[in-house]
């Protein structure tokens, strides 16, 4: 009994020890690791959904056609969260923005920096510093041609020690003018995390 | 009394050498392998793609099989397709990237694509594919690595 005793007591020591050698270390990571912590929406999920929307979209064969003489004006809609965590989908849609304009094949109006905009053509419309003929108009903006809509939800489920998490995020794009989708698509994950017998 | 010690060391070994291959394992980093396909272009003008694969994990190269590497223009995007193979009867975690580089070979927006997830059930064929970032993607690297 006391030999057994003995042998946990060294295993946990040498436990410690060997688990002391991974822990605590700081250095800076891979910001594309695809390595999952957890069930809840991480950077890799983030950038997953980035890659698929904007490539199924640029290949998408009406949109290589629509693309090839001109760029597009997009406004991109605020992503429907239907998923229980509090996730900045702004990011998401920055991220597929960013992509879709470095890929050369859309131009983006942005709707959220309005009240700026307003503030900087006010001042040098009225506050006489800037030159007349060099001050931006009101009223001479271009319009957006389509709108870039999205859903995000989520299905949760556990049994037992094992959480199994479905995301789904659903983009669509609209011509303004006559209310038609001329792409959509979807990004399924799965992630499934087994609690293990130690808690780990 | 004397086999109490005996019993005791030889526990203390077996379960170091268990804890240190549990470090070890948990610690390790892997290589993995990689291939590329260039777009070129023959006397008569027909496009062909050079295919080139480089496993630099050997333990890689024993589960994993790259059976088949296209590429293909989707209007000036270049996209790219490869086939892999489970070698394994078990069930394979990888993660893997496309990486895009130019008609002078300079990688396009170095450094920014992110590493996918792929899972591959035993002996199972699958393929991967990849779009080019913009226009000017002439040649890819697709890299495959365990999931860490």
């Amino acid at each position: 009994m006391k030999n057994g005793m003995q042998k946990l007591l060294l295993v946990t020591v040498i436990g410690a020890f060997a688990l002391g050698g991974c822990a605590s270390t700081m250095q800076y990571g891979d910001a594309g690791s695809a390595k999952p912590i957890s069930t809840e929406f991480g950077s890799s999920d983030l950038q997953q959904i980035a890659e698929a929307m904007v490539d199924s979209m640029i290949i998408f064969p009406p949109m290589v056609e629509l693309t090839s003489a001109r760029r597009p004006v997009v406004s991109v809609d605020k992503v429907k969260n239907k998923t229980m965590q509090h996730i900045d989908t702004e990011s998401i849609t920055d991220s597929i923005r960013t992509k879709l304009i470095r890929s050369g094949k859309f131009r983006f109006i942005d709707r959220t920096t309005d009240d700026q905009t307003i503030e900087e053509l006010k001042t040098q419309q009225d506050s006489g510093l800037v030159d007349k003929k060099t001050a931006v108009q009101f009223g001479q903006q271009i319009g957006a041609e389509f709108l870039l809509t999205s859903n995000f939800s989520e299905i949760r489920q556990k049994v037992g020690s094992t959480t199994d998490v479905y995301y789904k995020f659903t983009m669509s794009l609209k011509n303004l003018k006559t209310g038609i989708l001329e792409w959509s698509d979807e990004k399924e994950i799965r992630k499934v995390f087994t609690r293990g017998t130690f808690g780990g | 009394m004397m086999r109490q010690k005996h019993n005791f060391v030889a526990g203390g070994i077996a379960a170091a050498a268990l804890v240190a291959l549990m470090g070890l394992a948990g610690c390790s980093t892997t290589a993995g392998v990689e291939t590329t396909g260039k777009t070129s272009w023959d006397e008569q003008g027909a496009r062909i793609l050079e295919k080139n694969v480089v496993f630099n994990s050997s333990s890689l190269k024993g589960d994993l099989q790259i059976v088949d590497l296209r590429g293909v223009q989707a209007g000036d995007i270049m996209r790219a397709q490869a086939t892999l193979r489970s070698r394994d009867k078990d069930t394979l975690q990888f993660q893997y990237r496309f990486d895009w580089y130019d008609a002078g070979g300079l990688e396009i927006n170095s450094g920014a694509g992110s590493w996918k997830p792929l899972l591959l059930t035993g002996r199972e064929t699958k393929t991967v594919q990849g779009v080019a970032p913009d226009p000017r993607a002439k040649e890819f690297k697709l890299k495959i690595r365990e999931m860490e």
